[in-house]
């Protein structure tokens, strides 16, 4: 019953990805991409880690997306016509086709990036919901201790970044011309 | 080829998680190459970025060990910081051309 209900989430994140890249309007591609990201926090919640799920919910739905839909209203952009629209059958299946093979070359990279520790994706140790690892103490724990350089960087990081985006975004002022 | 094979005869159910990953990364790509709306290339970066997320968990969980998931953590602020600043760019763009097409944008073309 898991099992069926993992496939279906996956092909939910896989169809709404699909209409992230074809959609006629950067609003449809938004709302894509928020159905995706929900699918993407449902399959952290199948694997076992709910405080990544919240926090996939809250940051990129929540935030990244919300920055995205602002934009686009802020532009005012138009329709344009979907990637789709002036294309053969023949040639939506063979690209298909092409990016299902790039999508076995990716996989071939993950696979020999666990080479050196354990023979691939073939040989990993089963997956274990209820182990624990991504429990919020055990996050917590970790992240306020181990890794607690990387979050304070993380803060200051995002304090540049903050001034940096006034700088760029801000209105440009023209200065009167001297003498006129 | 052999090894392939015999990957699919053992086929335990959450080896699909990494096709579903390998194929959100494709997507992701291929949708960065295709479209020139800039804003719609800035969310299929977020698309390949939720498939590596997807992937460190997945390799957190089955090792048992949080590492992946901080990692994943970080993945997602820095996220978050690239977006802000690319659309800041994105919108310095559109006060100087009135658009956001990347076929207009060809000054450093050779």
């Amino acid at each position: 019953m898991k099992e069926i209900f993992f496939i279906l989430v996956s092909l939910f994140v896989l169809g709404c990805a699909m209409g992230v890249i074809v959609s006629r309007s950067p609003i449809y591609s938004a709302f894509n991409l928020i159905l995706s990201f929900f699918g993407v926090a449902v399959i952290f919640l199948l694997l076992g880690s709910p405080f990544l799920a919240a926090i996939q919910v809250l940051i990129y739905t929540g935030a990244i997306v919300v920055l995205f839909v602002f934009v686009v209203m802020l532009l005012n952009l138009s329709h344009t016509s979907s990637p789709l629209s002036g294309q053969s059958a023949l040639s939506i299946f063979f690209s298909t086709v092409a990016v299902w093979f790039f999508s076995l070359i990716v996989l071939k990279v993950m696979n020999s990036i666990l080479l050196p520790m354990s023979q691939g994706l073939t040989s990993l140790a089963p997956v274990n919901p209820e182990g624990g690892a991504g429990e919020i103490q055990k996050i917590s724990l970790a992240l306020f201790g181990e890794y607690l350089w990387p979050f304070e960087i993380l803060s200051l990081f995002l304090l540049v970044l903050i001034v940096g985006i006034y700088a760029l975004a801000r209105p440009h002022t023209v200065w009167p011309k001297k003498g006129s | 080829m052999a090894s392939l094979i015999n990957h699919f005869q053992s086929f335990q159910l959450l080896h699909w998680l990494h096709y579903v990953i390998a194929v959100l990364f494709a997507l992701g790509l291929v949708g960065l190459l295709i479209r020139r709306n800039a804003i719609i290339v800035l969310m299929c970066i977020e698309l390949m970025l939720n498939a590596s997320n997807l992937f460190l968990v997945e390799l957190s969980i089955r090792d048992g060990s949080t590492d992946g998931i901080i990692f994943a953590i970080f993945i997602l602020t820095v996220a978050a910081a690239e977006v802000g600043v690319g659309l800041g760019i994105i919108l310095n763009l559109y006060r100087l051309k009135k658009t956001v097409n990347l076929d207009i944008f060809n000054l450093l073309q050779g």
